[in-house]
């Protein structure tokens, strides 16, 4: 004990019987982004590896040979590819665009002073964020018409377009919840210096506490837009021709193989994987570098 | 002759007349008004209907609904449709008319207007591993059998052998399935099981058993058109195809495993006059 004293010439022993009172360290908890962060914790090396074992392992157990299930999944890539993947990439799109809209919105009710207003929006914003997803896509595919007629001229609403605006709902309920949490974490102080520079509650929101929202709001708006994404494959049993539907298609036109299930669904998985792994990613970045400002 | 061809006229225009009344012919007007038919038809039923790898829908009921096409001179809008919305998209208007392996029953006629004669014919056997060697319908009584979400003999099956069936969404999940030794059998049509077994990838499988309930595959039209010219006409096709023998000829070019029934039809429409 006296020997490593001189040593470090401190005062200070490496080791010592007195109690010590550790750091805190605050348990894991489950905050808005867990899908994200788990998304993006998975390393490069983790995917590689799977995407080289997986597929032996699954050869391995089929009859089928390596070179005819590939060239089975390369003669349907491209079409899969472009009319399927990319078609669900654009129904997420505007389903977020949409819903954020909406949501915006629906979170400024949220946060109104007129309370039926504010009622109003707390019991849908409650309402769409805990219905199941598939249960609104039904509701909103049967009960919208096929056709609008608009002023004399016919509208035609097809699937994706219902499909569209029923996934935009419970997005909207939760955008809502994330729009209401970034102006109340705006400090008291900022509404208070408003006010006493005789700005209106409406420009006071506007023009001073949304713009220091959006930064904070990204993160969570990302993290909602990949759940959307993967979310899309829905929609495939509402007979949206959209990536799982064609898959499926492309399966009974090779003659409903079952070797072909795992090539053709883990061709799926890898592509959602490769869209939505860098926006967690990005997500987890933006989260950590917008985490401590303000 | 010339007396025969009055009363013929006669006749027609009576007819014509009394369902002038109540025919107000909305889909012929509308397909002739946009110069475009919109036929459902399905893409995941080879090869009644399905994708080639461009992702164009080809098969037998696409043939048939170029051919309604062709006949009227307008262009031909393919709709892709599912089991579960195919008699909606014709009771709403959606499509014109439907080509999509519908079997014809007394409750789908309640709801959508079946012209006859019905195209096609198609009977209930089961894809079975040779080793179970299954003889009779009844011997699947409490065992489990694999079969697709919609089809209409899953209920009778179950009805009268005590098959236990569960359903999945389409037949490569059903016969991933049958191989992975969770049911004992795969219910399906029998045509398509015999293309299956002819394609040599199911070596220790079999058809064992009798084919049952034969049933009739009918075109659907609105049930407004359906004792309308639109229906008329699609019913005077579907007799031209059985006589011509165009339905034996699709049949044939599509690798379809024969049931018998076109074989009869031809027979019994057959053109009296060579």
């Amino acid at each position: 004990m006296a020997s490593d004293i001189d040593k470090r010439g401190q005062g200070y022993p490496r080791r010592s019987d007195m109690a010590v009172l550790l750091p805190l360290r605050p348990a894991p908890q489950m905050d808005s982004l867990s899908l994200t962060t788990w998304l993006a914790k998975i390393r490069w090396w983790q995917v590689m590896l799977l995407m080289l074992v997986w597929p032996l392992h699954a050869f391995a157990q089929g009859a089928v040979t390596v070179d005819s299930a590939v060239a089975v999944l390369y003669k349907w890539a491209p079409f899969l590819l472009l009319h399927g993947f990319l078609f669900n990439v654009l129904i997420s799109i505007l389903s977020m665009a949409l819903g954020t809209g909406l949501g915006v919105l629906l979170g400024l009710t949220l946060i109104s002073k007129w309370s039926p207003l504010r009622f109003l929006g707390n019991t849908g914003t409650a309402f769409f964020r805990n219905a199941p997803w598939l249960v609104l896509l039904f509701v909103v595919l049967l009960a919208f018409p096929f056709e609008l007629t608009i002023f004399g001229t016919r509208v035609p609403l097809p699937g994706w377009i219902k499909a569209v605006i029923g996934l935009s709902l419970p997005v909207a309920a939760n955008i809502a919840i994330i729009v209401r949490g970034a102006i109340q974490s705006v400090p008291s102080a900022q509404w208070e210096a408003a006010e006493s520079l005789s700005f209106s509650r409406m420009q006071t929101l506007w023009q001073i506490i949304i713009p220091q929202c959006i930064k904070r709001m990204i993160p969570p708006w990302m993290n909602w837009y990949a759940i959307l994404t993967m979310a899309t494959p829905l929609c495939s049993i509402l007979g949206t021709e959209e990536m799982v539907t064609l898959t499926r298609q492309a399966m009974e036109a090779e003659g409903n193989k079952p070797e072909l299930l795992m090539p053709f669904y883990g061709f799926i998985l890898v592509l959602f994987f490769l869209y939505c792994y860098p926006i967690a990613k990005l997500t987890v970045r933006l989260e950590r570098k917008f985490a401590f400002k303000l | 002759m010339k007396r025969l061809l009055a009363l013929t006229m006669g006749l027609l225009t009576a007819t014509t007349s009394v369902n002038a009344a109540e025919c107000t012919n909305a889909t012929l007007k509308r397909i002739t008004e946009r110069g475009e038919i919109a036929v459902g038809v399905k893409a995941d039923y080879k090869p009644f209907g399905f994708r080639d790898p461009n992702g164009e829908i080809v098969g037998l009921e696409i043939d048939l609904a170029k051919e309604v096409a062709a006949t009227m001179g307008v262009k031909l809008r393919l709709v892709p449709v599912v089991a579960s919305n195919r008699m909606q998209f014709v009771e709403q208007g959606q499509t014109d008319l439907m080509i999509a392996t519908m079997t014809d029953t007394k409750e789908r006629r309640n709801i959508v207007g079946i012209p006859g004669p019905n195209y096609y014919a198609s009977g209930t056997n089961i894809l079975s591993p040779k080793a179970l060697a299954f003889k009779d319908w009844k011997d699947l009584n409490g065992k489990p059998v694999c079969g697709i979400q919609g089809a209409f003999y899953n209920q009778s099956v179950s009805d009268k052998y005590g098959a236990k069936i569960s359903a999945f969404t389409n037949a490569a999940e059903a016969k991933q399935a049958l191989r992975d030794r969770k049911c004992v059998a795969f219910l399906f049509d029998d045509s398509s099981i015999a293309s299956d077994l002819a394609s040599g990838s199911w070596g220790d499988f079999e058809m064992p058993l009798q084919s049952e309930d034969q049933s009739p595959w009918g075109m659907a039209v609105a049930k407004s058109e359906e004792a309308c010219a639109f229906g008329a006409m699609i019913s005077g096709m579907e007799y031209n195809w059985h006589r011509s023998g165009k339905l034996l000829e699709l049949e044939k070019k599509w690798e379809i495993k024969s049931t018998g029934y076109l074989q009869a039809m031809h027979d019994k429409l057959a053109d009296p006059i060579k």
